[in-house]
């Protein structure tokens, strides 16, 4: 073939093969894991609940209007955490929502066990299925052509989630992905694979083509103006820095479907603190994190969905060394266009009678009313288009359940 | 000549006792290099011809690629009684591989002794197992069998308890019948605690005097996808009659006060003892845990699963679609050997189809790999450096997560190759992870003079033949050192098929 036909080809195959990334319709899942086992009633206040200022005399958050460091006032029942300031104004625009008492049907009350079985999609009662929830979902599009970044989890170790992924990026920082050419010859090394790819009339040779050209737009993220769009402000975080990342793989439009971000620091067994402290300081950050990606994505709105959960709630009542201990259902938040937000939806999570006996191990007071598997399964169809059918072979044995929360 | 060998092995033996205490990898490799095979020839003639060589073809399907020096030594003992010694693998001594892979105790326990592990250790543990058996294994044919079987009666680490119970699986299922009858390893995997977890079986029961229905689980993959396949003409009766057979097989690590805790056993009180039908034959009431075995001859016989079989084992050693004349000679041998694996093999790999097939697969992750490091004489303990690339190219053993196993079709593994070509160039230029390659005496063999061997010659080593002349071009416009052009000839569409 002369070097002249093979050009053309070459021109040919570029316009012929409209790279996947490209997709205008792409959508991104980010899953956003709090670990540890968070206390959602005071991220969202029950406030127009005695019981909740009753069994919690330190770590209640005010009440609206009645303190500097009040709860913010969302309706009639319940109040936002102050430091969740950053989000009220995505509450009022209906792009914030959440569901209450939310759970695993594990009793264990273990982080590992209920962490576990979260994400890989199981429940006590039906079969365990394999992988993670995350994963099973991109093996059931593989055939669908995925981009090479489907699937980035922000951090060093893969989360069980994405487990049984056709394929996986584990990263912190976008600048991992690029050829790992040896010192000043990536150049020569992209020639030689374009030419060697582009001559190749298979799709192994198309796919080819459309990995560099992921790389070039990688590479010029990578050499351009890297400040966030809209003067974004990222907390200087772990977390911050990895929710900066995610959003530059999604302006980049890489073709990112899954993208799992950890955020710690909530097991909070002893002073926990209520408006300031301890927690307060994880709210603010997740918070303002949020925000910022919010900021930075405002020209990218339609094209993502977040989904905020943690393994379990806490108790009601606070411990004798001012914190709070292992509970059962917790308030799972998702943030996007596609989330009918503005809304609590389920019922109140205060189940217990007035005289809780604190004594009693076990959950103590917060049940668990939604199956987390049925919020999973509504995200997943109202972000990523997840079908009935595939729902059912996501999550074996569980029967599909509106919610109401896309 | 013989004894001195078993003497050789013996001290070698005593040697890598002491070693393992030290954990000391260096003088592992140094012992390999020098006396038990592993080291590189003086000299290699890479294939010369435009087409890739059959002896290096017969190498990169029948093994993982071969091994520097391979192809030559296969030329010399000629491709059929290479074929026989490879189905004869307690013939051929692999000591070498032994020191690497044996090291590994949680791969000895049986299943139900396996708890005390932690599950990262277990994980790390069989994949390295795996891995550096793939790589170092001279009883290759074996070891690609044993990767067949594994995709074929796929166990999900991930789910409920399998991670404590595939070792044994791999040891007691897999790899003892690899190379053995089909039957037996139909009948194996049944009762094998992984699969009784993984697929349900344990809980299979049909209590007397109770309306308990039977878990259909297991029986149906077993017709669905171990052995007549999705269209091999069951009903859904069939598969609710073949799990009423199964019904009080079970496993229970828990067990108390038992003989063989840590086998799977039959509990009589579970089994539903009336008379069954399958795919046209009866099973009479009372057959108690012999149902099982009546259930295994009836799905093995059965004329779908010799067809199914045939045309799975075509599809992975000679191509995507292939000659449907091969697949019914496959299929004819299953019927007349009873399931003998190895003459299915000899079938497949000594027929004209196979040798007309050369260049049609897609290597998959694993073998990539494994045949990118074989090609090089790496050294490596496959640690970390080696398991986290896998893991990207979503091809990190024991991890799919439904019953199918890793796919054989191309479409699933193109958004790999990002990964597969970070893996080489790093691999080339000596910077990948926990592993070591020494391009110096590679270099030296493939030079016909004292000046460094051309890039022909390393495409040749590297891929079978001789390269095009656009390959060679491409090749050459950006050839900077000889690093970087082994990293783009393993990154090339040439070494990502075989």
């Amino acid at each position: 073939m002369s070097s002249l036909t093979r050009r053309s080809l070459l021109s040919k195959l570029a316009f012929a093969v409209p790279a996947l990334a490209e997709k205008t319709e792409n959508h991104t899942l980010i899953h956003v894991f709090l670990r540890g086992g968070a206390d959602t009633l005071n991220l969202w206040v029950p406030y127009a609940d005695d019981r909740y200022y009753r069994l919690r005399p330190s770590l209640a958050i005010q009440a609206p209007g009645t303190a500097a460091n009040a709860a913010i006032r969302l309706n009639d029942r319940y109040a936002l955490h102050p430091a969740m300031k950053p989000l009220e104004a995505a509450f009022k625009e209906g792009r914030l929502g959440a569901v209450q008492s939310v759970g695993v049907d594990n009793t264990s009350g273990s982080h590992f066990e209920c962490q576990d079985q979260m994400e890989h999609g199981d429940s006590m009662h039906g079969t365990p299925a394999g992988g993670g929830w995350l994963g099973r979902y991109l093996r059931l599009r593989a055939g669908d052509n995925p981009s090479p970044l489907s699937a980035v989890a922000i951090g060093t170790a893969l989360p069980e989630s994405l487990r049984g992924a056709p394929a996986v990026s584990v990263l912190e920082r976008i600048e991992d992905i690029s050829i790992k050419a040896p010192a000043g010859k990536a150049e020569a090394v992209v020639s030689a694979l374009n030419a060697m790819y582009g001559a190749d009339v298979t799709m192994l040779g198309e796919r080819g083509v459309e990995t560099l050209d992921l790389f070039r737009r990688i590479s010029t993220l990578q050499h351009g103006n890297d400040a966030p769009a809209h003067g974004a402000k990222y907390p200087e975080s772990p977390f911050g820095k990895g929710l900066r990342e995610i959003a530059r793989v999604i302006q980049a439009r890489l073709g990112l479907q899954v993208a799992c971000i950890d955020l710690g620091g909530w097991d909070t067994h002893f002073f926990q603190g209520n408006s300031s402290g301890t927690q307060a300081e994880q709210i603010q950050l997740l918070a303002h994190g949020l925000a910022a990606l919010e900021t930075d994505l405002k020209d990218h709105r339609a094209n993502y969905t977040i989904m905020i959960t943690t393994e379990f709630g806490r108790r009601v009542y606070e411990n004798a060394s001012l914190g709070t201990d292992h509970g059962r259902g917790f308030t799972l938040m998702a943030l996007g266009d596609r989330v009918k937000g503005g809304q609590v939806i389920g019922g109140w999570p205060i189940q217990a009678d007035d005289d809780v006996n604190v004594n009693t191990p076990g959950p103590g007071g917060l049940v668990m009313e939604t199956d987390y598997r049925h919020v999973f399964a509504e995200v997943l169809h109202g972000s990523l288009g997840l079908t009935n059918h595939e729902a059912e072979q996501l999550f074996p044995g569980m029967i599909p359940r509106k919610v109401g929360l896309m | 000549m013989k004894q001195a060998r078993r003497d050789l092995l013996k001290s070698a033996a005593w040697g890598w006792s002491a070693l393992a205490l030290t954990g000391c990898d260096r003088i592992t490799t140094a012992v390999n290099r020098e006396w038990l095979g592993e080291g590189i020839p003086e000299r290699l003639i890479p294939p010369q011809d435009v087409q890739i060589d059959l002896d290096f073809h017969l190498l990169s399907r029948a093994a993982f690629g071969p091994w520097p020096g391979d192809v030559m030594q296969l030329k010399k003992v000629g491709r059929d009684a290479w074929i026989e010694e490879q189905l004869h693998p307690e013939s051929i001594a692999d000591s070498a591989c032994d020191l690497r892979a044996e090291r590994f105790e949680s791969i000895y326990f049986s299943a139900g002794d396996a708890y005390e592990f932690r599950k990262p250790v277990l994980r790390d543990e069989l994949t390295r197992h795996s891995l550096l058996r793939a790589i170092y294994s001279r009883r290759q044919l074996f070891e690609v069998m044993v990767e067949f079987w594994t995709d074929h009666l796929n166990i999900d680490l991930e789910k409920g308890d399998c991670i404590y119970l595939k070792p044994s699986d791999d040891r007691d299922v897999i790899r003892k019948h690899a190379l053995g009858n089909f039957h037996d390893l139909i009948r194996a995997s049944a009762t094998s605690p992984a699969m009784l977890v993984y697929l349900d079986g344990k809980t299979n029961m049909v209590r007397k005097g109770t309306h308990d229905q039977p878990n259909e689980n297991y029986a149906r993959e077993l017709m669905e996808l171990h052995t007549l396949g999705v269209h091999g003409g069951y009903t859904q009766e069939d598969v609710r009659e073949a799990a009423r057979c199964l019904s009080g097989w079970t496993f229970d690590a828990k067990r108390v006060f038992a003989f063989n805790q840590s086998e799977s056993y039959f509990r009589p009180d579970w089994h539903d003892d009336g008379e069954k039908r399958i795919l046209g034959q009866s099973i009479p009431k009372g057959g108690g845990a012999s149902d099982l075995d009546r259930l295994v001859d009836i799905v093995c016989q059965h004329p779908s699963t010799a067809a199914f079989i045939a045309l799975k084992l075509c599809r992975r050693f000679v191509s995507p679609n292939p000659p449907q004349a091969l697949v019914k000679r496959v299929s004819e041998t299953f019927t007349q050997t009873n399931g003998d694996i190895p003459s299915l093999l000899r079938v497949i790999l000594k027929s004209e189809e196979f040798a007309n097939s050369r260049g049609q697969l897609l290597k998959r992750p694993f073998k990539f790999m494994v045949s990118a490091l074989r090609a090089l004489a790496v050294d490596t303990q496959a640690e970390k450096g080696l398991l986290e690339p896998l893991q990207r190219m979503g091809h990190g053993l024991f991890q799919y997560p439904t019953p199918d196993g890793y796919p054989d079709e191309e479409l699933p593994w193109m958004g790999t190759l990002m990964w597969r070509w970070n893996f080489v160039l790093a691999l080339g230029s000596n910077k990948q992870l926990g592993t070591k390659i020494d391009i110096r005496p590679l270099n030296q063999a493939l030079s016909e003079t004292k000046s460094a061997p051309d890039i022909d010659r390393w495409f040749a080593h590297l891929i079978g033949r001789q390269p095009s002349e656009d390959e060679l071009k491409s090749l050459r416009a950006s050839a900077q050192d000889i690093p970087t052009t082994i990293g783009l000839i393993l990154a090339s569409p040439a070494f990502q098929r075989c």
